[in-house]
């Protein structure tokens, strides 16, 4: 099958997750990505043995899943030896991703000026916690970020502490923001032959991410900034209802015809006659004592009578599922948003997060889980860098390569 | 300086905020994004745009300040054209041939209708890049369904565990964004291969898939062990898995405070210092202890500790040890926030009815071809003169007649 992205070469100096998943994204539509990790443990998130004080089980699916796809090459960057290595796979390659800190990569060499000297067609990318300028440095993690944009301090009903969007949420925005303007970079330079660098931060990812709320916050809505109830949502119709078992969202626009339908459903005769929500804006305006309403009918019946019930008559709306279920949805596995991948480690199939773009004629693809550490040094050495085997062995004397 | 897109037209006919601000994102580096508003049947009137795109109303004819309409259609052009006459159908097949790259989030039914299915769309451009935002992919028994992110995000699992225990589900409304992104990703990863190849593709996100991978990590990890009640119900702030990280804390005024230290062996004399404990603490001198043994201790011990002082203060702490924590903080904070402008994450500007305003800028940072604010949103056919001349080559005249007879309006 035709990769889209057959023969771009990507430099990935990234640990854990937000570099990682960018470079992931290029190396499943056929891009060589070559993760560059020291040789004394590599990736940290090598290491990672639990989510949420849940063992993760016999393979490490946090590594292995978002570093799909790559190849490793173990360099001690440290070593002036291993830097010459480095720089000979930049003379090579077309794109360098990092998510170290920009102090971090000029101190070792490799800032934008001295890789560019090297390569000037080079796409040079940073991911960085709050941008290339303005003078705030302080470490990032995902949560941390998240916790400045605004975005958690508007969940939950109020009085409740704010929400993360979930483990990693922030990281994955920022993976795929990252890869968005890696391809912009690739798109000119195919047509300018330049380079450039670039940065994709977590903080102006999360910005973005918080779009609709924070712009209205902005043009002066300062409602979006606080916690909203669902008790007294403007369209009762839109929202969400127990049912005597799983919740239940209900989509639908306020509209006699949809209320009259939902009443139908509900078995409401009472509430279909009631003048207060006779019209949209009856409905609007006594949104409190009408969600109170519903309520008190939905939780008698359990959502699969529910959902039976609405969907009879067309009513948009879903069950709240939980993860048990997502992943035997069949909608799911049929779209290559989960897929089946080979796992080294354990020596099985294993189930992993696919594909969430489908590119009909060169579709992404899984050929292989996380590399081994430094798996291919050696190969890339000779085959790709041209060295000799003598000049391989001085380095591992050199302490430069395993 | 140039931009990255500039040589790409787009066409964009959308209806939800998440597709209609991706043609936004490619127009903010450089893209030609065409929207094309369709009137219903033979009616020109400036305001009978189809859709129900919450940007749909362009003309602040409520006297106030269309922020959304200004965010997601920002850098466009718009044509209007009613696409129910044979003329208009014409246009609409010749502007179609003449782009690059279609963006919708129409329904399959509708676009085969009026011959923009894929297979209508390629029989005009065989090279084009069909872009499409569904509610749950091109495949797959609920492949018709709408493309409302509600509904996706109600079938991704995480709605019910984001939450403390008892609480209702939540929709924070991140896969609509994430979706924004895919969309635009997978649209110039499929123009790469277009520039290599010549072939143009269908390109797909579903606000299932997006939903799905903003969730990436609690979902691969139920995926992986298949079980675990940490990962089905919400976990309480009073429970978490790790003390320093992940972990939610009320400070003296009601502010918040996070702290992500999974390293706990690194950060632990800092911390404890500044929250008053000693650091040789026996119940909590190994990262065993804090995580494991002593775990719910150690919550108590730092949910009074942060109780002490206000958030300020907790703040300046952090900042002074380099610390991994920070304060939550609400949307005033980046508005005001220096880092915030300098990166040009949120813009002021002058705009031409409502003076001085902030609104959203640009995630991404490009040296030589950054992302810029070159209009905000056009009126309703602002720019349908000028896309028939300039794109499909039409003269004055022509142009007049076909205003004359409805098949646009401007």
């Amino acid at each position: 099958m035709t990769k889209a992205l057959e023969g771009i070469r990507v430099l990935d100096l990234t640990v854990w997750f937000q570099g990682p998943v960018s470079a992931q994204y290029l190396a499943d539509f056929g891009a060589e990505v070559i993760k560059i990790e020291n040789p004394k443990g590599g990736d940290q998130a090598r290491g990672v043995r639990s989510i949420k004080a849940l063992e993760i089980g016999d393979w490490n699916q946090y590594f292995l899943v978002i570093n799909r796809n790559k190849k490793s090459i173990a360099i001690d960057l440290k070593k002036p030896e291993g830097l010459q290595i480095l720089y000979r796979l930049v003379e090579k390659s077309d794109v360098f991703l990092s998510n170290m800190s920009p102090a971090f990569l000029d101190k070792a060499g490799l800032s934008y000026a001295k890789l560019s000297e090297i390569n000037p067609s080079l796409i040079y990318a940073t991911n960085t916690g709050y941008g290339r300028f303005g003078d705030v440095s302080k470490p990032s993690f995902d949560m941390t970020v998240q916790a400045l944009t605004g975005i958690m301090a508007r969940l939950g009903e109020p009085g409740q502490p704010p929400i993360y969007l979930g483990m990693g949420s922030g990281d994955a925005y920022g993976g795929i923001m990252s890869a968005f303007g890696i391809m912009l970079a690739l798109y000119q330079r195919n047509r300018t032959g330049k380079g450039q660098c670039l940065d994709a931060s977590l903080y102006g990812a999360q910005l973005y991410l918080a779009a609709p709320y924070l712009q209205a916050f902005l043009a002066g809505d300062k409602r979006c900034a606080l916690q909203q109830s669902r008790r007294d949502v403007p369209n009762p119709l839109w929202n969400l209802y127990p049912s005597r078992e799983k919740w239940i969202y209900l989509c639908e626009p306020n509209d006699d015809e949809r209320f009259a339908l939902l009443c139908q459903a509900l078995g409401e005769g009472a509430l279909a006659s009631d003048t207060r929500f006779a019209t949209a804006p009856g409905r609007a305006a006594n949104n409190v004592a009408l969600i109170a309403a519903l309520e008190e009918a939905t939780v008698r019946r359990s959502h699969l009578e529910w959902m039976a019930a609405f969907e009879a008559l067309g009513l948009v709306a879903s069950p709240i599922n939980n993860l048990a279920d997502v992943i035997v949805d069949q909608q799911a596995w049929q779209n290559n948003y989960f897929m089946k991948a080979y796992c080294e480690e354990v020596k099985r199939e294993v189930d992993v997060r696919g594909l969430p773009v489908a590119l009909s004629k060169t579709p992404g693809q899984i050929n292989t889980l996380g590399p081994e550490l430094g798996q291919d040094t050696e190969i890339l050495m000779m085959d790709l860098l041209q060295y000799e085997w003598d000049e391989i062995e001085a380095l591992k004397a050199a302490g430069a390569i395993p | 300086m140039s931009a990255a897109l500039d040589d790409v037209v787009v066409l964009d006919l959308t209806t939800t905020f998440s597709a209609a601000m991706s043609a936004a994102f490619l127009a903010d580096f450089g893209a030609r994004v065409i929207r094309l508003d369709l009137l219903p049947g033979a009616r020109t009137h400036k305001h009978s745009a189809v859709g129900g795109c919450p940007g749909g109303r362009r003309d602040g004819d409520e006297g106030s300040w269309n922020h959304e309409a200004d965010l997601i259609h920002r850098n466009k052009q718009s044509i209007a054209l009613n696409a129910g006459s044979e003329q208009g159908r014409q246009l609409l097949g010749e502007l179609l041939a003449s782009a690059d790259v279609l963006i919708t989030d129409w329904q399959l039914d509708e676009l085969a209708a009026l011959g923009l299915d894929y297979a209508g769309a390629a029989a005009l451009r065989p090279d084009i890049i069909f872009a499409r935002v569904s509610g749950f992919g091109p495949s797959g028994p609920d492949r018709d369904l709408p493309p409302i992110d509600e509904l996706a995000a109600a079938r991704t699992g995480m709605m019910p565990i984001v939450q403390q225990p008892g609480e209702p589900p939540v929709y924070t409304g991140a896969g609509a964004m994430h979706a924004t992104v895919l969309l635009a990703f997978g649209i110039i990863t499929a123009l790469v291969h277009r520039q290599n190849t010549g072939e143009g593709q269908q390109v797909d996100t579903s606000l299932f898939a997006a939903n799905m991978y903003g969730a990436s990590l609690d979902l691969q990890a139920f995926l992986a062990i298949g079980h675990g009640d940490r990962l089905l119900n919400p976990i309480s702030r009073l429970d978490v898995s790790n003390p320093m990280s992940g972990a939610l804390y009320p400070s003296a005024d009601g502010r918040w405070v996070t702290l992500t230290m999974p390293d706990t062996d690194r950060w632990w004399p800092g911390l404890a210092k500044a929250v008053g404990i000693d650091p040789d603490d026996e119940r909590f001198n190994s990262h065993d202890k804090r995580c494991e043994t002593n775990r719910l201790a150690l919550i108590e011990v730092l949910e009074a500790g942060f109780q002490k002082q206000p958030g300020a203060h907790w703040r300046e702490v952090f900042h002074a040890g380099q610390m991994s924590a920070d304060v939550i903080e609400q949307f005033d904070y980046p508005a005001n926030d220096p880092q915030v402008y300098a990166n040009r994450y949120i813009l002021a500007l002058d705009h031409p009815s409502y003076g001085p305003v902030k609104t959203l800028g640009f995630p991404i940072f490009m040296s030589e071809s950054p992302a810029r604010l070159h209009s905000l949103a056009p009126c309703v056919g602002q720019h349908s003169g000028s896309v028939l001349n300039e794109l499909l080559g039409y003269s004055e005249d022509a142009i007049y007649q076909f205003t004359k007879e409805g098949v646009i309006a401007q």
